[in-house]
C-alpha cells in the first residue's frame, strides 16, 4: 500500500457521549402512600379493621384501635340489623313496619349525632366522627340483647320470659354505657364528665327501651 | 479516482424498545381500568334506579330502603377507596395522630405511570361523581313537596355520602394546602450506554479519506 506510510495521524480524538434514555419503571411508593396498592388488599384492610373494632367492643380496653382508625361501617350494619329486627314482625300487613323501621334509623343517628355535638360543645378533644364511630359500635351489645329477645319470645310472653329479657337488656345496656363511656369519657376535661356520661346513658336507655318493649304482633 | 467509500454511518436507525407488546395495548386502549370504571357507575345508577322503580321491584318499604342504603354505602366506600385511585390518581382520608388532632389528607398521584388513566376515564369520572348529587338533590325536594316523609332519611344519606365524596375530590384535584405529593420521580436517569467505538478523525479528514480508507 504505497500511499499509507504517508498516513499520520497527529491526534487522536475520540468521539463519545452519553445518551439518556428514559428508564421505564414505577417508583416504589413510600410506606404511607397507598395509592397503588392492588384493590384487594384495601378491601381486606378495611374488613380487618371492622373485625378490630369488633373485638375491641366486646372486651372494652383502653386501646388506641376504636379511637385512631374511626369507620362508620359497624355502625351500619349494627343499626340496620337492629332496626330490622325491631320492626313489628308480619310482612302481610299494610303497614309494613316502614315507619318503625324509619323511626329506629333516626333514633340512632341522629342521636349519635346530638350526643357528639354535646361533647364537642362541652371542650371535647375527640373529633365528630370518633365519636359517633364509639357510639354505633357500642350499641352491639344491645344489638345481641335484641337478638336473644326474640329467641326468648319465640318461646313465650308469659311474665318469666319477660324477666329474662329485664335482666339481658340491662346487662347489656351496662355493658354498653360502659363501654362507650370508656372510649369517650377521657377526651373531656375531668368536671364536665358527668354532663358528658348524661347523654349517652340516655341515648341507650332509649334503645334498650325500645327492646324491652318489642313485643311481635 | 477511487469511488468513495461509505463510511460507517452512526446515524443508521435504531429501534428503540419501549416496552412489551402489553405496554403498548395499555398505551393505546382509551379506557384502562374497565373493571373500575363499570363499578363507579354501577352503585350509584342502581341506587338512583332503585329508588325511582321501588315500587316495581319490591313492596316492601324496608326492603328497598336496605337495599339503597347498601348501594350507596358500596358507591361511596368503592368512589373513595378505588375508583378515584385508579381513574384519577387522587384520595383522601382522614387520619388521626397520637395527639388524638384529626387530618384530613388529600393525595394526588403527580408522576403518571404507564397504567395511568386516560382522558375518557377521566370524564367518566367526574361526570358521575357531579350528576349523581344532583340527583339526589332533586329527590329530596320532590320528597319534601310531596310530602313522602319516610323516604326522607335516606334521601338524606344519599346525598351526604354523595356530597362527601364530591368535596373530597374537588379538594385533592385543586390541591390545597394539605395536599401530599409525589415527590420522588425516578422516571427519567442518566445512563452509561457503551461507548461507542472511537473515532479517530485526522485533523486533515477530508483530505485524507481516499487514503485511509481500507480495501
Amino acid at each position: 500500500f504505497p500511499g499509507l506510510a504517508d498516513v499520520s495521524i497527529s491526534q487522536d480524538i475520540p468521539v463519545e457521549g452519553e445518551i439518556t434514555v428514559p428508564v421505564g419503571s414505577h417508583s416504589p411508593d413510600e410506606d404511607y402512600s397507598t395509592l397503588d396498592e392492588p384493590v384487594k388488599d384495601t378491601i381486606m384492610r378495611d374488613l380487618k379493621a371492622v373485625g378490630k373494632k369488633f373485638v375491641h367492643v366486646m372486651y372494652p380496653r383502653k386501646s388506641s384501635a376504636l379511637l385512631r382508625d374511626w369507620d362508620l361501617w359497624g355502625p351500619l350494619v349494627l343499626c340496620v340489623s337492629l332496626a330490622l329486627m325491631l320492626q313489628g314482625g308480619s310482612a302481610d300487613s299494610k303497614d309494613d313496619g316502614g315507619p318503625q323501621f324509619a323511626e329506629v334509623f333516626v333514633i340512632i343517628w341522629f342521636g349519635a349525632v346530638v350526643i357528639t355535638l354535646n361533647s364537642k360543645l362541652l371542650g371535647g378533644t375527640i373529633s365528630f366522627f370518633q365519636s359517633l364511630c364509639v357510639l354505633g359500635y357500642c350499641v352491639m351489645p344491645l344489638t345481641v340483647a335484641m337478638l336473644v329477645c326474640r329467641l326468648v319470645l319465640l318461646a313465650g310472653t308469659g311474665t318469666v320470659s319477660f324477666v329474662i329479657r329485664l335482666i339481658v337488656v340491662g346487662a347489656m345496656f351496662g355493658w354498653s354505657t360502659l363501654a362507650s363511656t370508656a372510649f369517650l369519657a377521657d377526651s373531656q376535661p375531668p368536671n364536665r364528665k358527668a354532663l358528658v356520661v348524661y347523654p349517652i346513658f340516655l341515648f341507650y336507655f332509649v334503645i334498650s327501651w325500645m327492646i324491652l318493649t318489642f313485643t311481635p304482633q | 479516482g477511487l469511488p468513495p467509500q461509505a463510511l460507517v454511518d452512526d446515524t443508521e436507525d435504531v429501534s428503540l424498545d419501549f416496552g412489551s407488546e402489553e405496554e403498548l395495548a395499555l398505551r393505546k386502549a382509551r379506557i384502562r381500568h374497565p373493571l373500575a370504571t363499570f363499578f363507579h357507575l354501577f352503585f350509584r345508577v342502581s341506587a338512583v334506579v332503585t329508588y325511582l322503580f321501588c315500587d316495581w321491584f319490591s313492596n316492601s318499604f324496608v326492603a328497598c330502603f336496605v337495599t339503597i342504603l347498601l348501594l350507596l354505602s358500596f358507591d361511596f366506600w368503592s368512589v373513595k377507596n378505588v375508583t378515584g385511585r385508579l381513574l384519577v390518581g387522587l384520595r383522601w382520608w382522614n387520619q388521626i395522630d397520637e395527639d388524638g388532632k384529626s387530618h384530613w389528607v388529600f393525595e394526588a398521584r403527580k408522576v403518571p405511570t404507564i397504567a395511568a388513566s386516560t382522558e375518557a376515564e377521566a370524564r367518566i369520572f367526574w361526570l358521575g361523581l357531579i350528576i349523581c348529587p344532583v340527583i339526589w338533590t332533586i329527590f329530596f325536594f320532590s320528597t319534601l313537596f310531596s310530602l313522602k316523609l319516610k323516604w326522607l332519611a335516606l334521601v338524606i344519606a344519599g346525598i351526604s355520602l354523595q356530597t362527601a365524596n364530591l368535596y373530597g375530590y374537588i379538594h385533592c384535584k385543586l390541591g390545597g394546602q394539605k395536599t401530599i405529593s409525589r415527590v420522588t420521580s425516578r422516571l427519567f436517569g442518566t445512563t452509561d450506554v457503551p461507548k461507542r467505538q472511537s473515532r479517530r478523525i485526522s485533523e486533515d479528514g477530508t483530505e485524507e479519506r481516499g487514503k485511509t480508507g481500507f480495501r
